[in-house]
């Protein structure tokens, strides 16, 4: 069963590599290499700020789109396309499937993540800028995140085809970083109903605010481990009740 | 079992693509779905595949329920238009395949080579699958489904895009899988396939099966019929014979017509009263098409499920 399991992960990563997933490196590259110059132009008091802005920001931005469109596509193109029929006839369960196709999806992300971090500190050293703390922690935080956004597509592209996914996803990704503006404000409010709505709304989005630390690495300062720690468990408690949800939703799906 | 598609917005559209559908299977036979299109033969071999859940009624494989993963680890699937993962090559698609069937190191590695010599795709299990041919593409789908080395081999058309070299390589797969003891489960329309290589086969229409048994009683069963020349006699003069028969043919002042074995002598009698001659009479071989055929004209829609 772990043979299988491996299997499948390791296979969506070829996928991934061979569909030249990769690319986005190159793009974050060019991006690097450009923003700097403007920076150099631009800037003299905070130099290692916007670096580290445009870093961390063009990286998360790259990964997220990645995520969320991945994950949307993975199995209802296995579907359409009829690649499914000779996999899910192995003697796998569904579940087996499913998360083996999220581990390919994380594993392939996993290693965008690592590449493109070495890039980015590659770039810091040169242009002598320290790789803080905070900055560590941001991507740690990042790749949590993107767990969530492919637990996401992957549920709801469960029951819905790839296009509705991915834009739900997108909405969820944004409405998942207000989520803690909507319990503030609407436990200010006077009435009763909003109240339960805000707190009903900021119980069922994934509180993303949580995983998105770009600020702290921009001004430098310092995240403590065990804020970090309850977020990444946090994601993968909502993750986990995700993934429960897609395996039931799927189990009982024809592939015709 | 039964199943029924359900479309639709509020899912009211009906197709109930087969009806109270009762088949078993013995150990060691190979046995051919046979049936026009949307008869729902690929229905039936997806809900054995747990692809499809039936609508009612069970299924066992080996006496496990089709829902339950290990009911598949003895089973080889080839699908309808198989689609391999197109960004593998041939090999590391097999490969993969074993590896979800449990195999690993030196085991895999000689099976791989093993099916796909077997296939006669060795030039070309290097090549990604989106460079494959179709026929290819069907050779390369089922050295997957051989690879565990099932006791049960479930193909659903076969031969479909294979050229005459690959037809009958497929066939003398099968006949070799069933000299090992395998099960195979096979459809098809070709029903020169089915003659050559059934044990038992049954017939499909329209969800409903119509037909069932060995191939050979289910020929033998047919009255036999005999083809008969006459001559020196007008076809109206032939009508007035009096024993029944079927006028095929005119040829060149000779009537082919049909009588049953039954029926042959009074004929030849009354012909001859006529002052007519019989000068040839040959049996008719009784073949699956005319039973395919028959069969589809007791049914009354031929193509589709039945829609409501
Ligand atoms: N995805 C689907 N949605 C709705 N109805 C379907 C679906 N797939 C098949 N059917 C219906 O089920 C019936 C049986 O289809 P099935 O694919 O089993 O036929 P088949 O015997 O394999 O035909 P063919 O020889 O063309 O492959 C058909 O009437 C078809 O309309
Ligand atoms: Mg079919």
């Amino acid at each position: 069963m772990i043979g299988s399991l491996w299997a499948l992960i390791w296979n969506g990563y070829r996928e991934a590599r061979r569909n030249r997933v990769t690319v986005v490196v190159a793009a974050f590259a060019l991006v690097l290499l450009f923003s700097t110059q403007l920076a150099m132009e631009v800037t003299v008091m905070t130099f290692d700020r916007v670096n580290t802005d445009v870093g961390l920001g063009s990286m998360s931005l790259m990964l997220v789109f990645l995520a969320i469109f991945l994950s949307s596509a993975l199995v209802p193109r296995e579907i359409e396309r009829r690649t499914i029929f000779m996999v899910v006839s192995k003697p796998i369960s569904r579940g087996l499937y499913l998360v083996g196709r999220l581990g390919g999806n994380m594993l392939t992300l996993a290693i965008l993540t690592v590449v493109m971090s070495l890039v980015f500190a590659a770039e810091l050293v040169l242009l002598r800028s320290p790789v803080t703390q905070p900055i560590i922690a941001a991507i740690i935080a990042l790749y949590f995140e993107l767990l969530v956004l492919s637990c996401l597509g992957f549920f709801f592209s469960s029951f819905s085809g790839q296009t509705v996914a991915a834009v739900v996803v997108s909405g969820l990704f944004f409405a998942g970083h207000l989520s803690g503006d909507i319990y503030r404000h609407a436990s200010r409010s006077d009435v009763q109903l909003v109240q339960w709505v805000g707190k009903a709304i900021y119980y069922a989005l994934p509180n993303l605010d949580r995983l998105d630390l770009k600020v702290q690495a921009a001004y430098a300062s310092p995240v403590a481990w065990s804020d970090l720690g309850a977020s990444i468990v946090y994601a993968l408690a909502y993750s986990i009740a995700l993934m429960i949800g897609t395996v039931v939703i799927f189990e009982r799906r024809d592939f015709r | 079992m039964s199943k029924t598609y359900r479309l639709g917005f509020f899912l009211n559209k009906n197709v109930l693509a087969l009806q109270g559908l009762e088949l078993v299977i013995e150990p060691g036979q190979i046995f051919g779905l046979l049936g026009p299109n949307g008869a729902g033969k690929s229905t039936t071999i997806k809900i054995l595949m747990n692809l499809v859940r039936p609508s009612s009624g069970t299924v066992r494989i080996f006496g496990t329920e089709a829902a339950k993963r290990e009911a598949r680890s003895q089973v080889g699937f080839l699908p309808e238009n198989p689609m391999p993962y197109e960004y593998l090559s041939g090999e590391e698609f097999v490969r993969l395949a074993g590896k979800l069937l449990g195999l690993s190191g030196q085991a895999l590695d000689t099976r791989v080579k093993e099916v796909i010599g077997a296939v006669e795709m060795s030039n070309a299990a290097k090549l990604q699958v989106r460079r494959y041919s179709k026929g290819m593409v069907q050779r390369i789908a089922l050295a997957q489904a051989l690879i565990n080395k099932p006791r049960l081999l479930i193909l659903d058309e076969p031969t479909s895009g294979l050229d005459p070299l690959g037809r009958r390589l497929m066939r003398d797969i099968i006949l070799e899988q069933r000299s090992q003891g395998t099960t195979v489960l096979f459809c098809t329309h070709i029903i020169s396939d089915a003659e050559t290589l059934c044990d038992r086969l049954a017939v499909l229409v329209a969800g409903k099966k119509v037909q069932e048994g060995k191939v050979s009683e289910l020929l033998s069963s047919q009255v036999p019929v005999l083809e008969v020349a006459v001559e020196g006699l007008s076809k109206e003069q032939l009508s007035s014979v009096g024993v029944n028969h079927e006028l095929k043919q005119e040829i060149s002042e000779r009537l082919w017509v049909r009588v049953t074995d039954q029926d042959l002598q009074a004929f030849i009698g009354a012909t001859q009263r006529l002052q007519g001659r019989v000068t040839r009479i040959q049996p008719i071989r009784f073949t699956l098409e005319d039973l395919f055929m028959n069969a589809l004209q007791q049914a009354e829609t031929k193509v589709g499920g039945t829609f409501s």
